[in-house]
């Protein structure tokens, strides 16, 4: 499950009250977002489909297990949300797509085509194919007429949760799914000509040995796989798993086996050309997750469905996560948004770090430099000296115009960005904190003038 | 007023911590009427937030109030029921003092709070000098405790009246008798002579209203005809200035007169002349006998001298009133902002401010600019004891709206030179001889020098010292007769000397040590409440400074030696310590990217070693689009902690760190 634009505010089983969130708290979106940059249209999507059979236990994203059969009226909200979005595409061809949940493969094939056919109905989709549609499936959901039907409305890139091939590291993690369904789903998709597919793998887990986690990988390889994401085991807070390990259940993998399996990681897909793209993300060349990327770039996407989360010259969202919240319709077809950042330089140039950093790629130092400089007197070189520092302890390579993560950086690649982010602080006068940037009103009349 | 000259009783109320003084004083304030039950908030006399939170009282106040008493009578009527329907009703106006129909003499009844912490004996003191009679209060369930005899023997010795009061004989586990008996066996007063008081039910207070008028002298007649006031209190108002309270012994004073201070010979006009009760009321002038708060238009705290002598400049009189000692400051510990950037920033610039506003109103703590390579620029500030460095520290923190940095607390030590200096520490800061007036300035051969220093980071180049001195206490624990034993390995362990044992009733004894102030101010009152599971009291008093095997203990991070963590120890604990320190610190320290050495040592020996491993992994699995605000926040949590953090070379230090000295490692 690479993709993942919500966070974890809403869970099927936390007890904690939830802030009741709507349309009438603050200004919707509609108002919010910033007109689009007619040279720079988002050129992304994400969809949030938030229905799962069962919880697992690690996950944090937000999903429910539906018992009241609401899925239709999701679609016709979604559908709703899709048109109120599609102004901000301008019209212009989007490159990628990323249906992620929840289980999005739990919607029936019926269900699919209606969103399929509004996305197509709503915006530009005429390049997708040789842009990027990927959907996320559980294994155990996948059936030939749901891979037909993807197929027919444009998906070209799959990607699985197997998350272990270990029938006892499922059971730890709760994940209800045989491992043979993996290279089932597999073949089903080949069969209708998504070829680009992608793999979720876990490491780290309790009880969990190196050479468990070897087998694991091997056989992930052994499918062919274009792309494959591995992550450590995140103990987030307020989660079965979390509760679990606090009652003493299981002990968490130590630190050094952790990071054996981290490095084991590169050292076995590097080996079957699959490099490392980003922290948890490996591919063969030319087969990265593009829409990732453009989280990543900090491109602009739009959003769809409830806590799904967008980006948009600076300002980022967060629509609100409860389903019943989401099902009300808001102003003009829009979701009711919550968490709203409006642009702000220090935040932004925090982000592009914390984000660009995790890359292969890394950042342009130059023009994180030249945005530092801007920022504060003498945070150009306190950002300067901070990186020297961190290439000094061999964890950060500045080398040709860009700062990349070494190998060993990229396991301590948090301490890195604090260094870095830190030396954008050192200058601060008065209490942190205590400016909240104003949330900008725009655009408020945008879709009424094209219409 | 009525027909009748007012007799006057001046008294303090003294005990040890919680036996129910401030309750006591607010129902005495109740009975003579001073307060209506309805405007009586809990323990009137305790001002401070502070005071009120930590149920201690800091600042003492003066409080005057009439009452009538027929002399010879042994409980004294008052009207006033403490839940009142009358003031409801809003008709219940009549003062006691004030009423046509009463029989009885008038007496004006000041009376003088006290704290009641062993850090603020000094203050006890100083209350007691305006006094002719205290009430020592024993709790009826907890009897008599170390601050209890401590603060009698102070009365005793200023040649008070003392009525002993057994308080809170309400509760269902009061021995009344048993507690007189403790009173009899320890102090010597008979215990059919303990008056049985409940503060909070009033019982008893008819009958201690009596004894006051009836048992404490009446002040001494004048002796000379120029004013004479005794400074007894000075407290900072924003508005007013300095408010002094003062005790007239001769002479009158009168609004409009002139003052002179006869020790710092600085004069000021006198604006206002009043009395608390506990609402300051303006009164035109003051005579011998009584107290009264004087403003004077007085800018600083530090131009009146609490204990000095206040006449007429007009008519001056020849000779003070003995005061007291200036209070001497035995804990010192360093205040750095903690967020001060280097070479001095606004973090210092607020610190310098609270410090001083600070210091208008507490002038027994003292403050010196200090440098530190570790935590830049601070202060160095000097207390009565742990707890007032306590206060001060959360008053800075709470009132100044600054964050510190706190070093741990060390003592003052004294450390004898060879020739006669200058000396400056091995940082190259001069260093201060004590002054030979001081009463521990003793022997101080010719060609020798004797130089105070606070801290370690303070100590001379060690081919200059001839010996080390520390201040020695002696120590009094009153404890449960089974843990005598604990309580002595304790004292022991922390190079006590044992001096003497003594009888307090069939349960509890009083025991005596001599020891090193030094190894009693980091954790041993809390090692002594643990080991007599809170039954044990102690008090304290520095006595002299001797010599012994002292040795300063240097804590290297990552190789640097770090001043803010260095602790003088006797050599023979000096292993010990450093170990128990190394080791808190390895938990405090957070892993950094590279491994970090730690190292106790003494001179260039090193005698205790550790190792703080590097982080391994420190990196998230997942930071997609709906990841990014929060992934951000908490690295914006992440840079907030290491705020408080101070950087030394390249390890960042948490500020828990520097007081993990506190911990001796036991």
């Amino acid at each position: 499950m690479p993709d993942r634009t919500r966070t974890p505010d809403d869970q099927v089983y936390h007890a904690r009250p939830l802030p009741v969130v709507g349309p009438r708290q603050g200004p919707g979106l509609a108002s919010l977002l910033p007109r689009p940059d007619p040279a720079r249209p988002a050129r992304s999507l994400y969809v949030h489909v938030p229905f799962c059979y069962h919880k697992c236990h690690y996950c944090d994203f937000y999903s429910i297990v539906d018992t009241r059969d609401r899925q239709a009226p999701f679609v016709d909200r979604l559908v709703s949300e899709l048109e109120a979005l599609a102004p901000w595409s301008l019209g212009a061809p989007l490159q990628t797509v990323f249906v992620g949940g929840g289980t999005p493969s739990l919607l029936t094939p019926p269900l699919w085509r209606r969103v399929l056919n509004a996305l197509t109905r709503h915006f530009d989709l005429s390049q997708i194919r040789a842009g990027e549609f990927t959907v996320e499936c559980n294994p155990e959901t996948v059936t030939p007429e749901l891979m037909a039907t993807l197929a027919e409305g444009g998906v070209n890139r799959v990607s699985f949760g197997a998350q272990s091939f270990n029938r006892a590291h499922l059971k730890t993690l709760e994940r209800w799914h045989d491992p043979e369904n993996v290279p089932r789903a597999w073949a089903l998709a080949e069969a209708v000509g998504i070829r680009r597919r992608s793999l979720d793998l876990i490491f780290a887990i309790p009880g969990q040995t190196l050479g468990d986690w070897d087998a694991d990988l091997r056989t992930a390889l052994d499918l062919r796989p274009e792309h494959v994401s591995c992550y450590a085991l995140t103990f987030e807070p307020n989660t079965a798993m979390t509760a679990r390990w606090a009652r003493g259940e299981f002990a968490r993998a130590p630190e050094d086996l952790e990071a054996a399996m981290f490095e084991h990681t590169l050292a076995t897909l590097r080996g079957a050309g699959l490099d490392r793209y980003e922290v948890s993300n490996f591919a063969r060349p030319g087969q990265e997750s593009r829409h990732n990327l453009a989280y990543w770039r900090q491109e602009d996407w739009l959003a769809a469905g409830p806590a799904a989360a967008g980006h948009v010259r600076g300002l980022r969202w967060k629509n609100a996560p409860r389903l019943d919240d989401y099902l009300r319709t808001g102003e003009r077809g829009f979701a009711p948004v919550v968490d709203v950042e409006a642009p702000e330089p220090r935040r932004n140039l925090v982000e592009r770090l914390l984000t660009g950093l995790r890359l292969r790629e890394g950042v342009d130092s130059a023009a994180v430099l030249c945005d530092a400089a801007a920022l504060a007197d003498g945070a150009e070189d306190r950002l300067a000296r901070a990186a020297a520092g961190q290439s000094g302890l061999g964890l950060l390579d500045p080398s040709r115009g860009r700062w990349r993560l070494t190998d060993s950086g990229f396991l301590l690649a948090d301490s890195v960005i604090l260094a870095l982010a830190e030396a954008l602080d050192a200058a601060r006068r008065g209490p942190v904190g205590s400016r909240q940037p104003e949330v900008p009103q725009h655009a408020a009349e945008f879709p009424g003038e094209r219409a | 007023m009525p027909d009748q000259t007012p007799h006057v009783r001046n008294f303090s109320i003294i005990a040890h911590i919680d036996h129910g003084k401030s309750t006591l004083a607010d129902r005495l304030l109740q009975a003579t009427n001073a307060v209506s039950a309805r405007e009586a908030r809990e323990q009137i006399l305790d001002s401070m937030d502070l005071e009120r939170e930590r149920g201690i009282t800091i600042k003492a106040s003066a409080v005057t109030v009439m009452h009538r008493h027929r002399p010879g009578s042994a409980a004294d009527d008052f009207e006033t029921e403490y839940e009142d329907a009358a003031d409801e009703s809003g008709h219940h106006t009549t003062r006691k003092g004030e009423s046509p129909d009463e029989h009885g003499d008038l007496y004006m009844l000041n009376f003088i709070d006290t704290p009641g912490h062993v850090d603020f004996n000094y203050e006890v003191s100083r209350a007691l000098k305006a006094c002719e009679g205290a009430i020592l209060v024993v709790d009826a369930t907890q009897g008599v405790q170390a601050q209890t005899l401590v603060n009698a023997y102070l009365a005793i010795n200023e040649n008070l009246v003392i009525v002993p009061v057994i308080n809170k004989i309400d509760l269902p586990s009061a021995r009344p008798d048993d507690v007189a008996m403790e009173i009899e066996q320890t102090l010597g007063f008979p215990a059919e002579d303990c008056l049985l008081v409940s503060a909070k039910t009033g019982q008893g207070i008819r009958e201690l209203l009596a004894s006051i008028c009836e048992k404490f002298p009446p002040p001494r007649p004048p002796v000379v005809t120029q004013l004479r006031g005794l400074i007894f209190d000075a407290v900072y108002d924003d508005y007013r200035g300095v408010i002094i309270y003062i005790r007239v012994f001769d002479g009158a004073l009168k609004v409009g007169d002139k003052i002179r201070m006869m020790g710092t010979g600085r004069t000021f006009q006198v604006t206002d002349i009043g009395k608390m009760t506990p609402k300051p009321v303006r009164v035109p002038g003051v005579g011998p006998g009584e107290t009264a708060y004087v403003c004077a238009a007085i800018r600083s705290l530090k131009d009146v001298r609490v204990g000095d002598t206040v006449t007429l400049d007009s008519d001056p009189a020849i000779e003070a009133l003995t005061g007291y000692q200036p209070p001497r400051q035995m804990v010192f510990c360093d205040f750095y902002p903690a967020t001060s950037e280097e070479g001095g920033g606004p973090g210092f610039e607020e610190l310098r401010d609270a410090v001083e506003k600070l210091s208008l109103n507490d002038s027994s703590f003292t403050f010196l600019p200090v440098h530190s390579e570790a935590l830049g620029f601070g202060f160095r500030c000097g207390f009565l004891g742990l707890l007032h460095m306590d206060i001060i520290q959360e008053r800075l923190e709470r009132e100044g709206g600054v964050e510190v940095v706190q070093t741990a607390p060390t003592v003052s030590y004294h450390v004898l030179c060879r020739g006669q200096g200058p000396f400056a520490s091995t940082g190259g800061q001069a260093l201060k001889p004590v002054e030979p007036s001081s009463p521990f300035y003793r022997d101080v051969p010719p060609a020798s020098t004797l130089l105070e220093v606070h801290n370690p980071a303070e100590l001379p180049d060690g081919s200059h010292i001839i010996e080390i001195r520390e201040p020695m206490c002696t120590l009094e624990i009153m404890c449960p007769k089974d843990k005598i034993g604990d309580i002595m390995k304790l004292c022991l362990d922390r190079r006590g000397h044992y001096k003497s044992q003594s009888f307090v009733s069939e349960t509890r004894d009083l025991l005596k040590f001599e020891i090193p102030l030094a190894e009693i101010i980091y954790d041993f009152f809390d090692k002594m409440k643990g080991l007599t599971s809170g039954y044990g009291t102690m008090d304290y008093e520095v006595v002299s400074y001797k010599p012994d095997d002292l040795v300063k203990l240097d804590i290297l991070v990552n190789a640097e030696p770090v001043e803010a963590l260095a602790v003088i120890t006797h050599r023979h604990k000096a292993e010990q310590r450093g170990r128990g320190l190394i080791a808190r610190l390895k938990e405090q320290i957070p892993r950094h990217q590279f491994e970090i050495p730690l190292q106790a040592a003494i001179g260039a020996k090193v005698i205790a070693r550790e190792t703080i491993k590097s982080v391994r992994k420190n990196v998230l699995a997942k930071c997609y689009g709906g990841d990014v605000s929060r992934k951000r926040k908490l690295l914006e949590k992440q840079k907030e902690g290491k705020k408080r953090m101070k950087s030394v070379g390249s390890v960042t230090i948490p500020q828990e760190a520097f007081m993990a000295v506190l911990d001796t490692g036991e």
